[in-house]
Order: structure tokens, then C-alpha cells, then sequence
């Protein structure tokens, strides 16, 4: 029988304005308690502004082994502001 | 999705290893190396939450507030590192309860070191010096692991142990400033650690099968060997400046080579100690267990609630 | 660095408050401290030793002003006193026995402290009030996690029901030990120190009887026209030094290492 609980994934933002970053995982008997247990393994070092915690059984993923979800084939450069020449200062 | 042959999968495996890129969960892997992780990060994790013990019993008896508090802080990083480490292995689809179960029941192994026992306040210092300066080296190299997870505990992991090196250290320095007593008792358990300690960068090459297949998936990147003379460089000048020897009269430095020459440990002690014959073997697994045991009530306990309160 | 005392502020009494909030705080955090390696699963012992070092610390902060009062150092305080000079209310002296037990202890300790540190918040004497003002937060945390667990297993299983009933009829009359009276507290009431002990319990049974009872557990507690009567006897004796056996043990292991040389290089 299992009696470690089940998983959280954690996210931790180190500061309002900076993006949550999965740092880990916690076993919490519910959200509340692995918000929780969360600050105390992720944030007892580091000053945090917000902890995020998923079921890990709720976190959709992709496939690594699925090589067509991120193919692009044909070139798409003309998207990428890098493709396009900066034109001379006041050339018309 | 295209199906490929075993042959096919194995040789871009390599290939991305080779690369230097690492592999992730749900990346397809070669079965032996993913038996070769959780072997080796189930290791780890049940090194950090058996290595508590030995340090963690002297929490009651740390002398002062400030060792007290970095004590207590020290110890909760080896339960936090456990939690990083078993996290790691759980995502190569084996479970904390099944992994914690292996060690209980014996047979999971852990670092040998910590069968060693801890008679004196001078052990704990000398452990958080010694031991985990080892440890730290080791742990670089693997913080270059193949498998992210793993390389991910580790980075986390390594930047805490700086912490545990430098208060074991500064423990040692204080207690060599001290009284005649307290510089004997830093004496007397340098000369009981120095060879566990050695023995903790594993047999020679020769005699390890991990090691092969680990360096071939770059799991491990270094020697064994390589590791304990990096070690034994860095630490023996370090304890003749503080005024203290090693139990070995032939350490001495090969001016051409720049290594220490040293003695090495019996091979034999290890494999004895970790097959279950050491001083405290029994004692740390009995500890376990019994907290184990003691808390299982209230694992269920919290469990049952979540679902009472989800109804 | 000493501290100047306002004229009207007794000093004598004023330290003998700081050192029982020091002594409550270190013997606990020894205490909590004991489960580090040993507690039910791997989370809730990281999160135990995070409560025994801010309670270890907080002792330091309160021993700190004591000595910038005129009083001996923290280490010495800790580690040299005679295990009859502590003035730690019994409660927190006692064996951690089962997890049940320390939950509950911790619960209702959490809770004294939050309706204390309220209190010494708005101490007419500047350094108590601003210690004050600094722990309640990392208490306010403590407190959020002893209660998540109290609400948890006080009705989860049939065992954790027994248990912790078990653990609230031993702890229940020990607790009240945390509000005994100071001497010379009636000078700390003038001076605007603090409110007293007797204003903190009543404030302290508004809430851990209501909380305690939705978490099924019963207390030997009533309440009868806005007045709670209680049907225990209260375990004091602590804050006049009347200290038992296992502050004495708990004191011995405390200071045997750090005796080897007292107020030496550590």
C-alpha cells in the first residue's frame, strides 16, 4: 500500500514580474498542504513572491517521442524579425 | 508516429548522449539505463535521509545557539535532498513507497559511510568537512548527468553543500582553537573517518561493474579513482594547516606527479560493512524503520482526510 | 550595547518576561528538534526542523535584548544556567511523545504565541515591540501549518481521532501552564508591557475551543454567558523555577557538550 501520497509539481516565482518555473515536485495529502510543503523544500533559502502547485496526474505533456508535434518543415524565417534588413537612416 | 526498430532507437540514444544532450522523462531509454538510475539516484536519496542519523542524533547536544541552529539546518537539507533525489527517481516510473520499502527491508544499498558511528561532537564536524567534501566532489560530476532530473537535483543539491562543507569546517576550526580535549577529540575522529571517508569514491575501476556502463551514459564522468585523489589533494593540506594528521604515514606528496600517494583503504571492510556487517548498520535501519512505522498512522490518517474533504 | 529602560518600566520584571519567552522557546525548539530524522514522512520533516530553527531563533532574539538589558549572554542562558533557574512553563518541557502529541502541543503553543506577539506588538517598550512585530509573521506560519494538521487528523481515521483525543486530555491542562502569572507582572500591566497572562488565556480559549471542537475534539471547556470555565487543573510552576525531572534531563544534554568548555571555542 502506498501511504506517501500523491505528487504535486511546483512552480516558484522569485519575484512579481519574473515567470513561474518548475522547480520540483512535493508528495502532499492535499493542495493546501503542498503549497505548504512546497515553500519549506523550495523556498526556505530563496525569497519567493508566489508558489504554484499541480497534481502531477493534472500536468498534460508532449511526447518526446512524438516527432511531429513540433516539426516545421517548409522555411518560415520571413517571421523572424532577425530576416528582415534594418534599412539605412534616412534612406528612402 | 513512425515505428523504429530497437537498433534505431539505441543508436539515437547514443547519439544524443554523445551530444552532451540530456535525456528526459518519457524519452525512449535502453532498459539498463534506466535500471541503472534508479539504482543510482534511489542510492543517493536513501543516503541523504540515512545520513541524517549519524549528525542528527548530536542536534540535542550541539554546544551554543549558533551550532545548534546550523545543525538543525544542515540535517533538514539532507531530508530536503533526499526529497530532491527521490523526486528524480520517481520520474523514471518507480514509486517513494516501493523505493523506501527496498531500503527498509535491506535491500537497498547507501552510502557506507554512514554505518560508521558518531561517539563525539568533534564526528560532526569532521563529517560535514570530510564526508561532504567528498561528497561535493562526486556530486559535481554528476550534476553533469545525461539524465535531467537527476542533473537538475544536483545542481540544487551542490549549492547547498558549499553550506554543509563550510560549517563542518568552521566547527573544526573552532574546536582546533580550543582546549587540549578538544583538539585530541578532532584528532581521535580524523584518524576513525579518514578511511570510510576514502571509501566513499568506491573501489578501484577494476572492481566496480557500474562504472563502465555509467561512464558510457555518462551517468558517472569520472573514475573512482579520479575522484578519491582529487579528494585527497584538496583535504590533506587543508588538515596538516589546521595542525591535525592522517591515520596513513605513507600520504605524502609525489613532487612529479603532484598527487598525494596514499594507502589504500581495505576493500574488504567495505564490502563487509556494506553487506550489513558494520558497527551501525542495524542501528540506522532500525531507526528508519521505526519512523517509518511510528508514522504511518498519520500518513493514512492525512491521505483518508483529502478524500473526506473532496466528498 | 545596553538598552535604556523607560523610568517607569520595571527592569527586574521586564527581563524575567523576556527570559520565560526565551526559555519557552528554546526547550520547544529542542523539542521539535527531535523529530528531525524521525518524522512520519520526508515533508513533514523538513517543515518540523524549519519550526524547531525559528523557534531556537526566536529564544536567541529574546535572550539578546535580555542581555542588552543588562543580563548574561544567550549562550550562557542556554548552555551554562542551572536547569531550576529556566523559567519555561512545564508544557514545553515535556517528551515529545507520538506525533499526535506534538501536533497538538504545537497547535495550541502556536496559537499562545499568536495572541502574545499580538499583544507585545503594542508594547510601550520599543525593542520588545519590534522583536514582536518580526516573529508573529514566521509564527503566523507555524501556526498555519499545526492547524492544517490538527483540522486534518483530529476526524480523519478512528486512530487519529484516539490519538489525538489522547493527546488533547494530556496537553489540554499543560497548555493552560503557558499563561501562569509572572511575578511582578502587575508592573508590567501598569507600565503598558503587556497586557498580563489572564487577558491572553481568555483571548487564547477563543480560539483553540472552537477550532479544536470542529476537529471533533472534545475539551474540558465550557462556555456559560461569554465566559469560558475550565474543568482541569492547570500545570504551572514554571515560571517560579519549579521545574520536573524532564526540564532536568532535557537541560543536562542540552549544555553537556557545550560544558566541556564553557564559554569557550565552539
Amino acid at each position: 500500500m502506498d501511504t506517501q501520497w500523491e505528487t504535486y509539481e511546483v512552480f516558484h516565482q522569485t519575484k512579481r514580474g519574473d515567470p513561474h518555473v518548475h522547480v520540483g515536485a512535493v508528495h502532499a495529502p492535499d493542495p493546501h498542504m503542498a503549497l505548504q510543503m512546497a515553500r519549506d523544500q523550495f523556498a526556505r533559502r530563496m525569497k519567493c513572491a508566489s508558489i504554484w502547485v499541480v497534481r502531477t496526474k493534472d500536468v498534460a505533456r508532449t511526447d518526446y517521442q512524438d516527432e511531429t508535434f513540433f516539426a516545421q518543415i517548409l522555411d518560415k524565417s520571413y517571421r523572424d524579425p532577425k530576416a528582415f534588413e534594418a534599412p539605412d537612416k534616412g534612406e528612402h | 508516429m513512425n515505428e523504429k526498430s530497437q537498433e534505431v532507437l539505441l543508436a539515437e540514444f547514443d547519439a544524443r548522449v554523445a551530444r552532451g544532450e540530456k535525456i528526459e522523462p518519457g524519452d525512449w531509454m535502453p532498459a539498463d539505463y534506466r535500471k541503472e538510475l534508479i539504482r543510482m539516484i534511489s542510492q543517493h536519496a536513501h543516503s541523504e535521509i540515512v545520513g541524517q542519523l549519524p549528525e542528527g542524533q548530536w542536534i540535542p547536544f550541539a554546544p551554543g545557539f549558533r551550532r545548534k541552529l546550523t545543525l538543525v539546518a544542515k540535517v533538514q537539507d539532507e531530508a530536503g535532498h533526499g526529497q530532491l533525489l527521490y523526486t528524480a527517481a520517481e520520474t523514471l516510473g518507480k514509486s517513494r513507497e516501493a523505493m523506501m520499502d527496498e531500503l527498509l527491508t535491506g535491500k537497498a544499498k547507501y552510502a557506507n559511510v554512514f554505518n560508521y558511528p558518531t561517539p563525539t561532537w568533534a564526528d560532526v564536524g569532521i563529517i560535514g568537512w570530510l564526508v561532504d567534501t567528498s561528497a561535493v566532489i562526486n556530486q559535481t560530476m554528476l550534476a553533469q548527468s545525461s539524465y535531467g532530473p537527476y542533473a537538475r537535483a544536483m545542481k540544487r543539491i551542490c549549492y547547498e553543500e558549499a553550506f554543509h562543507i563550510k560549517q563542518g569546517y568552521d566547527s573544526i576550526v573552532a574546536l582546533a582553537k580550543g582546549t587540549p580535549e578538544q583538539r585530541a577529540m578532532v584528532q581521535d575522529s580524523i584518524n576513525r573517518w579518514w578511511y570510510p571517508t576514502l571509501m566513499m569514491s568506491g573501489p578501484p575501476t577494476k572492481l566496480s561493474e557500474h562504472t563502465e556502463r555509467s561512464m558510457k551514459w555518462k551517468i558517472k564522468t569520472k573514475t573512482n579513482e579520479q575522484v578519491r585523489q582529487e579528494f585527497i589533494n584538496l583535504i590533506v593540506p587543508q588538515i596538516r594547516a589546521l595542525g591535525f594528521e592522517v591515520p596513513d604515514p605513507d600520504c605524502k606528496l609525489n613532487a612529479q606527479t603532484g598527487h598525494f600517494e596514499y594507502t589504500q583503504p581495505d576493500w574488504n571492510e567495505l564490502k563487509r560493512v556494506v553487506n550489513g556487517d558494520g558497527p551501525c548498520n542495524k542501528e540506522r535501519l532500525d531507526t528508519r524503520r521505526k519512523a517509518h512505522e511510528d508514522g504511518m498512522w498519520v500518513r493514512e490518517a492525512l491521505a483518508v482526510a483529502n478524500k473526506k474533504a473532496a466528498a | 550595547m545596553l538598552l535604556e529602560v523607560p523610568t517607569d518600566i520595571p527592569k527586574e520584571a521586564l527581563q524575567r518576561l523576556l527570559v520565560a519567552l526565551a526559555d519557552d522557546e528554546l526547550v520547544l525548539g529542542h523539542r521539535d528538534s527531535e523529530w528531525t530524522g524521525h518524522s512520519p514522512i520526508l515533508e513533514e520533516d523538513i517543515a518540523f526542523s524549519n519550526i524547531a530553527q525559528d523557534e531556537i531563533g526566536h529564544a536567541l532574539l529574546w535572550f539578546t535584548i535580555n542581555e542588552q538589558l543588562g543580563g548574561k549572554s544567550p549562550d550562557w542562558m542556554g548552555f551554562e544556567r542551572n536547569w531550576k533557574h529556566f523559567t519555561c512553563c512545564h508544557f514545553t518541557a515535556f517528551p515529545k511523545g507520538d506525533f499526535a502529541y506534538t501536533v497538538v502541543r504545537q497547535y495550541l503553543f502556536d496559537v499562545g504565541e499568536q495572541v502574545r506577539l499580538k499583544n507585545l506588538s503594542t508594547s510601550s517598550f520599543p525593542p520588545l515591540k519590534e522583536a514582536a512585530e518580526k516573529i508573529i509573521m514566521e509564527e503566523g506560519y507555524h501556526l498555519m501549518h499545526s492547524q492544517s494538521l490538527v483540522e486534518r487528523l483530529g476526524d480523519a481515521t478512528e486512530e487519529s481521532h484516539k490519538r489525538m483525543q489522547a493527546a488533547i486530555d494530556t496537553a489540554f491542562p499543560q497548555a493552560l501552564g503557558m499563561f501562569e502569572e509572572l511575578t511582578g507582572e502587575d508592573e508590567l500591566v501598569k507600565a503598558g508591557v503587556f497586557s498580563g497572562n489572564e487577558p491572553l488565556k481568555e483571548q487564547w480559549l477563543e480560539i483553540v475551543v472552537p477550532a479544536l471542537t470542529s476537529a471533533s475534539l472534545e475539551l474540558p471547556v465550557e462556555k456559560k454567558n461569554g465566559k469560558f470555565t475550565i474543568d482541569a487543573k492547570a500545570e504551572e510552576g514554571g515560571r517560579k523555577g519549579w521545574q520536573k525531572e524532564h526540564l532536568k534531563q532535557l537541560v543536562e544534554d542540552l549544555q553537556t557538550v557545550y560544558k566541556m568548555s564553557p564559554g569557550g571555542s565552539w
